[in-house]
């Protein structure tokens, strides 16, 4: 395998908001591990921010080799200049050669900006990242032309190789208390930028959408005809403590709110089983639950797509077969 | 670009040096009389600091043995009393001595150690900064696992 | 104010056919738009000015037949629109994409108090051109704004970003990417869409006009390179069953025990 012997180790944006619902720095860590075995190196964590103690454990016990602290009360809020400029510095001076994050909406916000100020490549929401046995490049695929394609994206010669990572596509490792890491603390300069100020930050209202945890989804499309047939959706999610997911059809209908999408622009999820109920299954959507167990999909068109990657399909009325589940669920629990 | 290093635990880790650190020795712990100063690494099964060590006054007098967050040896007549998440020595004057106290996290736990502490020759070797302490002249600064005293029985 | 809008055309996706065979976009027949998004930001931007004076000049970088989405833009109220177009800017990733339109930006005159974009393209979809211009630009960035509120010297924004609704005070110049939500107090009729399609200059800059070197921009500009374009992989197809209600209800039911979701029914029931 030919390598830059220039620059070395993986590296994995720690975005520590929300830490115990928002999994997704460490599912990059485990990935993280993976790669580095391949390109024999390590994983470190860049973890910045105000009180970051628990998390730099967290990291560890997760299965970082290291994690590189810059922890100080200006970090407090995530401001994409001065994490910028800050993270810019720590790159110049470590030379990682890929260098990844989880696709958030901070992540997907700060890591373009980055990329631009290293000229360096940087990919999109990937869904999978692997090493090519030859090249030792990073290769990272992610969905192409809306959906219908997959896009296998390298960055031959710069670095480091950025990508950030759809949510939900790795795996953890489990907890281990046992775990000891390395911490570093880099001695430099936090640089604000006053050109953006945060005036005020609340947390959204509204229930909380937990789509990536629950072991049973259901999915509603367009195909379920309205708003008040949607709602069946919720009341079997309740019976079966699971969580309902929508496609972009049924959210632009209103019958669901946008934290609910499910696809490449969406959350992808995992659960055991997902019920997926008047969607045709278009690529946009199927690429957001191909992770599932076992897929139960019902359509009234026997040729509809989304039969050609469920374990069962049924050929039915979704909204008569969802009313009548329902009411045999009630009476059995 | 300069940067500090240490190690961490996922389990538990103490604070020194502006560092978090699974644990600390400072001086030579032995049967002899002098000096020495143990926060030892804690195993996943537990979830608090464990404190040890042979402290001196800022004057050099030998005032007090702990060991395993207990006091042993006690001519100082120092006072310790229990604190949620740990324990503070007060001098008998009401000067407090040190103060250890560990914060329980979800899965983990960080233990913060507030005091000055001096040795035989009354040099400062352990004093309050940020929200642990820094600590000077000769010791260990990251153990990977429990320390092992010698044969005394300490 | 003074105002860009960076504009995309982009294959209207829900019509977007594959030639399986050859593993390409069958582009002959497929409608072409402006990116959805990009749409908003150009609303807004006439919004913007329509309260507070100033221009709106709308930028694209593509093939020839992006001037089509340029005269849409004419017709909605632009004031001036530029085509960026150039063989030599062809096979772009983000980052050549965003030094073309931050170099066409930089050489306008007056120079924009304001750019927005589309928070992303429904073809690319990644949102990385918004970032990378401003931060050629080193205008601050905010993306995602639904919200946009004109002070003197600054803007107060809204944005939604991983479950934070945050107020930000951005100062100007500045670029901004917006999302569907976005509303700007104040709404511009479409214009006359024929009309723009008798006049209306559509103004076009290539590589020399831009003063830049064929490496710096296109392929040869880019940093990421697309190795491999493939279908995925498909999953296995189970058995489709037809029937009554009833009957598909206990199959959904055989398998919701089997994954032990539900314990299998017994006496007690």
């Amino acid at each position: 395998m030919q390598r830059d012997r220039d620059h070395k180790g993986i590296w994995i944006f720690g975005d520590y908001r929300n830490y115990f619902q928002n999994r997704v720095t460490l599912q990059l860590i485990a990935k993280g591990k993976d790669l580095a075995q391949k390109l024999e190196t390590e994983v470190t964590v860049v973890l910045l921010g105000d009180q970051t103690h628990q998390y730099a454990m967290e990291y560890v016990a997760h299965g970082a080799d290291v994690v590189m602290v810059v922890d100080h009360p200006t970090l407090k809020d995530y401001h994409i200049e001065t994490y910028t400029r800050l993270v810019a510095k720590l790159l110049a001076s470590w030379r990682p050669e890929i260098f990844i994050a989880g696709a958030t909406a901070f992540g997907r916000e700060f890591f373009p900006r980055l990329a631009k100020r290293l000229r360096t490549g940087l990919s999109a929401d990937c869904v999978s990242l692997e090493i090519d046995a030859e090249s030792g490049l990073l290769v990272q695929t992610t969905p192409a032309f809306g959906g219908d394609l997959l896009a296998e994206i390298v960055t031959p010669d710069h670095r480091p190789q950025m990508a950030t990572v759809h949510p939900g596509v790795f795996d953890e490792r489990p907890h281990k208390s046992s775990a000891l890491g390395r911490i570093i603390y880099p001695e430099v300069e936090i640089e604000t930028d006053q050109r953006v100020q945060l005036v005020r930050s609340r947390r959204e209202q509204g229930r909380k959408v937990n789509l990536e945890d629950a072991s049973t989804v259901l999915v509603g499309g367009r195909g379920l005809g309205s708003k008040e047939r949607f709602q069946v959706l919720f009341d079997l999610a309740d019976l079966l403590n699971g969580e309902v997911g929508a496609t972009r059809p049924a959210i632009l209908a209103g019958w669901s709110e946008d934290t609910r999408l499910l696809g490449q622009t969406g959350k992808s999820v995992k659960p055991k089983l997902l019920i997926t109920a008047g969607t045709s299954g278009a690529l946009q959507y199927t690429t957001g639950i191909q992770g599932a167990e076992a897929i139960i999909a019902i359509n009234r068109d026997p040729h509809a797509p989304i039969f050609r990657i469920a374990d069962l399909g049924l050929v039915g009325d979704a909204h008569a077969v969802l009313a009548l589940l329902l009411e045999k669920l009630r009476k059995r629990l | 670009m300069k940067f500090r290093e240490s190690l961490i635990s996922a389990n538990h880790n103490y604070l020194v040096n502006d560092m978090l650190s699974p644990g600390f020795v400072l001086g030579d712990p032995g049967p002899r009389d002098d000096f020495w100063f143990v926060a030892d690494v804690v195993p996943p099964e537990e979830r608090r600091g464990r404190i040890y060590g042979r402290l001196y006054d800022r004057r050099g007098d030998f005032i007090l043995e702990l060991k395993g967050n207990r006091t042993t040896e006690n001519p100082g007549q120092t006072v310790l009393q229990s604190i949620q998440g740990g324990f503070r020595i007060h001098y008998p004057s009401g000067e407090l001595l040190i103060k250890v106290h560990t914060r329980n996290f979800a899965n983990g736990h960080l233990t913060f150690i507030h005091g000055k502490v001096y040795d035989k020759e009354g040099r400062l070797r352990m004093e309050p900064s940020y929200e642990g302490v820094k600590v000077h002249g000769k010791g260990q600064l990251a153990l990977v696992g429990p320390y092992e005293f010698g044969e005394s029985g300490h | 104010m003074n105002i860009v809008v960076c504009i995309k055309q982009v294959p209207d996706v829900p019509t977007i056919r594959m030639d399986r065979e050859r593993m390409s976009v069958i582009r002959e027949g497929v409608e072409s738009i402006i990116n959805p998004l990009d749409c908003v930001a150009l609303e807004a931007a006439l919004a913007l000015c329509n309260r507070s004076g100033g221009g709106v000049t709308v930028l694209s970088m593509g093939p020839p037949q992006s001037e089509e989405a340029l005269r849409e833009a004419l017709a909605r109220g632009a004031d001036k629109v530029i085509l960026l177009t150039d063989p030599a800017f062809a096979g772009a990733d983000t980052l050549a994409t965003s030094h073309v339109l931050a170099t066409a930006i930089s050489k306008l005159d007056p120079r924009p108090d304001l750019v927005l974009c589309g928070k992303q393209t429904v073809d690319s979809d990644t949102g990385h051109v918004g970032p990378q211009i401003a931060e050629e630009l080193d205008f601050p960035q905010v993306c995602g704004v639904h919200e946009i509120h004109l002070e003197t010297d600054a803007l107060v924004v809204k944005q939604v970003s991983d479950g934070l609704l945050n107020t930000l005070r951005v100062s100007t110049p500045a670029l901004l990417t917006v999302s569907q939500e976005l509303s700007v107090p104040g709404h511009i009729p479409l214009g006359d869409l024929e009309r723009a399609f008798s006049d209306g200059i559509i103004i076009r800059w290539g590589l020399e006009d831009l003063g830049l070197h064929a490496e710096e921009v296109g392929l040869r500009g880019s940093a990421t390179r697309v190795w491999r374009l493939y279908n995925p992989p498909p999953r296995r197809m189970g058995e489709v069953i037809s029937g009554p209600p009833q009957k598909l209800v206990e199959h959904i039911i055989a398998m919701l025990e089997t994954k032990g979701i539900l314990d299998a029914e017994d006496a007690e029931g």
